[in-house]
């Protein structure tokens, strides 16, 4: 064996690359099973209403259909939903949001089961509904459930806002409109449901394997361990697989377990985008005030998500909306409200960012226009402000460990940006405009969310010293299956090839909780390491009685156990032959939980997270000031990564987090007319192509380790945050007008421009 | 029941004869007749280019391509690029450049990117790339993958 470079850092092919290349690997729609089904769903295709009647006896009739399910037909609770389970399965009477299903069809192909569902009969009620978020809060407003349609509120108390308004010397007022965003994952939401006598597999498209168990446990009235959830290779989510698959597998696993026969359900995309969850819609109003010295004295937000027609995951979006809606700034009075608004609109869900980016577009935005009545540059006002070694408190008055990652982002990424000017990939004639967004993101599951935060790993070393290593987070895309290999490579001193990371199965780990807050790396990285802590309370003995050493001098490295003076050495191949041969138990199991925080609801001080990651995105963008068409040129991005693990990886996460972001400010529009979408096709739904990627100048900083394995820290959603108001307060610098309403799509940008618009004149006549 | 139409065609170099119904994509042949599971379905309508496989050597959209309609042509999947275990060029080097993410648009990308090798349109790469949605890597690896190919190819001479 020969020696190796350490794996930390590097940038050794992915260790799912090559299935994926080969078109080996399968997904859940490439899993067949003699005398499977396949499934349908019918769905209200207006809300709210009333369910008069429904009559599936002609989908029944219908060639080759063999099951209908309608509410009555359910073999126990007609409930889904993870925090507050608010939502049936299937409609009995009420109907508030257009994709609330009414019936499920299983047949012998996925053609005539859909067919099936467009033939479910049925008549509803129209009423009156309400799908404008401000206006749902509204007394006399109809409501969607009980009887007011705010979800929750959150607050941020820091300070005495209204004496520092005195100091203030400039104030901004501000009402910005943020849009929504559908995920648009390539593999759209699928699941495989596969009835065992008395207990069920699923297998499944998914971020959370564990919630898709207690939701199949719920629909089917079957114990937890009676329900085996397998993740297939899973094709995208961004945050649309984290609770949402629950859906599709109790749909399948109850038509499953009324034919007795396996049952697969696969999303075509335009049912896909139209009934899933999405990135929630906000308004947000400001009142922030700086002196006359350029410093921020008070920050005001009222923010309003529009939660669509059921909890769904909005409380814990809000929540880290919340107490993210400053930025990484020093204020010394700070007043925060977050309400969610019930809608009948498409619910929303987890999306990257957690409800961070809205918030983010809005209060970058509002630092620049205090720069600019100020007078002063962008980028100095943000340098004064930002949050840094001295002053280290957050809004929440969490004191942040040194150092402070802000500045060392923020000069890092404008340094960048000036060391060259962008390609240029717009027309000449184009204006051109640079951005700044700068953002904090807490790591892992905020505090109310923190019961969730423990993840499970198992190790099985193998005779041959190569290692087995299964963790309850799942890959879909993102890596973890990757970094953990790394992780446990460079832990165990093993080269990354004789690793092997397999994705979860109920049935193989305990609950890890969802794959989401960027805690992927992090979580199964802790439990992977308290695992090779005990697999080598084993191993560590036989090694050092086959060297002659103790067994607390033993390191592992590049394939050999040495002792404490490096010389003497033995492959670990060999300490493992020998393990083998006395048989001593090769397995160990490895638990992470998050540390114990406090933090006050009711004003929003504490510890919302145990550690943070900053990052900075500059943009530079060209914009058709005539048609008001943007074209992103390139991103300077830093990141405070605490410790890169897979550099190719991370360099992966920066640059796609950033491309989604791109997306969701300038073309992903979600058209809802009376809660229904109307644009649900990548016709219509433009996500960035190959043709609209900036350049990227990327650094990855490490002053500061995390506490995640080796220092690391969390990067999935860090990567997109910022951009979004990069791009925006690009936009505005290049017009010279303020915009805040998102998607920048050009008519929102020549609205925007009024009577600075090139052609206002002629548009002004136009208009009459 | 209308009546099948017999087709034969070639997959990755294989002569192959199926009775199908007339209305059957290219796509559902490939992977419920043929069992060639590697070239996937993100959208069913040309949109996304995750089905993108070559008919006589030109990337077609195989959700939108009647399999009948291929009688006598020549058809290679994803799983036709490589040789017994070794990956072909644009494999390898999407493998190495970290062009991979979730995969799923993956077969569709080598696909598209095979073809504007052989037809040496590399420097068209971003324009010609543009049918196949990649939501995952932003894009920026895949072309690096492109730009690695000429001293691959070399290498292999």
């Amino acid at each position: 064996m020969t020696e190796q470079k350490a794996p930390i850092g590097g940038r050794h092919v992915r260790i799912d690359a090559l299935s994926k290349l080969s078109g080996e690997c399968r997904y859940v729609a490439d899993i067949s099973l003699p005398g499977m089904l396949h499934a349908a769903v019918a769905i209200a295709p207006q809300a709210p209403g009333r369910l008069l009647s429904l009559d599936s006896s002609r989908a029944g009739k219908m060639p080759g259909v063999r099951a209908v399910i309608t509410a009555s037909d359910l073999p126990a609770a007609n409930l889904v939903g993870v925090i507050f389970p608010d939502q049936p399965l299937l409609v009995e009477e009420r109907i508030r949001m257009v994709g609330d299903r009414l019936a499920l069809i299983a047949a012998e192909d996925a053609e005539m089961a859909w067919e099936a569902a467009r033939v479910v009969d049925f008549e509803i009620e129209e009423e009156e509904g309400v799908y404008d978020c401000v206006r749902a809060l509204e007394a006399g407003s109809p409501t969607l459930h009980g009887d007011s349609n705010l979800l929750k509120t959150f607050h941020v108390l820091r300070g005495e806002v209204e004496a520092e308004k005195d100091s203030a010397a400039v104030t901004i007022e501000a009402e910005y409109h943020i849009g929504g965003q559908d995920h648009a994952y390539l593999e759209t939401q699928g699941c495989l449901a596969v009835p065992e006598g008395d207990r069920i597999t699923i297998i499944a498209s998914c971020q959370c394997p564990f919630y898709i168990q207690q939701a199949v446990s719920r629909v089917l009235g079957i114990p937890l361990a009676s329900v085996r959830v397998e993740q297939a290779a899973t094709g995208g989510a961004f945050g649309g697989k984290e609770d949402y698959p629950s859906e599709p597998a109790a749909c399948a696993a109850v038509l499953a377990w009324k034919t007795r026969r396996p049952v697969r359900l696969i999303y075509p995309r335009e049912f896909d985008l139209q009934v899933s969850t999405k990135r929630h819609a906000m308004v947000i109003r400001h009142h922030w005030g700086a002196d006359a010295g350029g410093r921020l004295r008070f920050a005001e937000v009222d923010c309003i998500l529009d939660g669509g027609a059921y909890a769904g995951l909005s409380t814990v979006v809000a929540e880290r909306a919340n107490v993210s809606a400053i930025g990484p700034y020093d204020v010394p009075a700070v007043k925060v409200e977050t309400r969610i608004a019930l809608t009948n609109n498409l619910f929303g869900g987890a999306y990257r960012g957690f409800g961070q980016p809205q918030v983010s577009v809005a209060a970058e935005a509002t630092m620049d226009r205090l720069a600019r009545k100020l007078g002063m540059d962008p980028l100095e006002f943000r340098r004064i402000n930002a949050l840094d070694d001295e002053r280290n408190t957050t809004c929440t008055g969490q004191a942040l460990p040194q150092p402070v990652m802000a500045l060392p982002c923020l000069d890092q990424a404008t340094e960048m940006a000036e060391a060259s000017p962008a390609p240029r990939k717009a027309p000449e004639s184009w204006l051109r405009g640079r951005g700044i967004g700068l953002s904090i993101y807490g790591i892992n599951l905020h505090r109310g969310g923190q019961f969730l935060d423990r993840s499970s790993a198992v190790l099985i070393l193998q005779p041959d010293a190569s290692l087995i290593v299964r963790i309850g987070l799942t890959e879909m895309g993102q890596g973890v299956l990757t970094s953990i290999q790394t992780v446990a490579a460079q832990a165990m001193g093993l080269p990354v090839e004789r690793v092997q990371v397999w994705q979860p199965d109920t049935t193989t780990v305990a609950d890890s909780g969802p794959t989401v807050a960027s805690r992927g790396t992090h979580s199964a990285g802790r439990a992977v390491l308290d695992a090779v802590r005990r697999l080598r309370e084993r191993l560590d003995p036989i090694a050092a009685e086959l060297l002659g050493c103790d067994a607390g001098e033993i390191r592992l490295e590049a394939g050999f156990a040495l002792d404490s003076t490096g010389a003497k050495r033995i492959e670990i191949a060999e300490v493992v032959r020998e393990m083998s041969g006395r048989r001593i138990e090769s397995i160990a199991t490895g638990w992470y939980r998050s540390e114990d925080r406090v933090f006050d609801e009711a004003t929003g001080q504490g510890e919302p997270y145990s550690s943070y990651a900053v990052a900075c995105h500059v943009a530079d963008v060209a914009v058709d000031p005539e048609l008001g068409l943007v074209r992103v040129e390139r991103v300077c991005a830093a990141h405070d990564i605490g410790k890169v693990i897979h550099r190719t990886g991370a360099e992966g996460q920066v640059q796609g987090g950033i491309v989604q972001a791109m997306g969701w400010v300038l073309t992903e529009d979600l058209k809802l007319e009376k809660g229904r979408l109307i644009n649900p096709s990548f016709t219509d739904y433009l996500i960035p192509t190959a043709d609209d990627a900036p350049a990227f100048e990327i650094a990855l900083l490490e002053d500061a380790p995390g506490r995640g394995p080796f220092g690391a820290k969390g990067l999935g959603e860090p990567s997109f945050i910022p951009a979004g108001a990069a791009i925006r307060n690009a936009v505005s610098q290049a017009l010279g007008v303020e915009i805040d309403r998102t998607p920048l799509l050009p008519p929102t940008i020549v609205e925007a421009m009024g009577e600075e618009h090139p052609l206002a004149e002629l548009i002004r006549s136009i208009r009459g | 029941m209308p009546d099948l139409i017999k087709t034969c065609l070639s997959i990755n170099g294989i002569e192959r004869t199926f009775h199908i119904p007339p209305g059957m994509r290219l796509l559902d042949l490939l992977r419920e007749k043929a069992g060639l599971t590697g070239t996937k379905e993100g959208c069913g309508a040309g949109e996304c280019g995750a089905c993108t496989v070559l008919v006589d050597h030109k990337p077609i959209p195989s959700c939108l391509c009647l399999a009948a309609s291929c009688e006598g042509q020549e058809i290679t999947t994803i799983e036709g690029l490589q040789t017994g275990s070794e990956l072909a060029p644009i494999q390898e080097a999407m493998a190495s450049s970290g062009g991979v993410q979730c995969g799923f648009c993956t077969p569709g990308i080598v696909m598209t990117a095979e073809a504007i090798a052989r037809e040496g349109l590399q420097a068209e790469a971003h324009q010609r790339l543009a049918g196949n949605l990649c939501r995952c890597t932003g894009y920026t690896k895949i072309f690096e993958a492109m730009d690695m190919l000429p001293a691959l190819e070399a290498q292999d001479d």
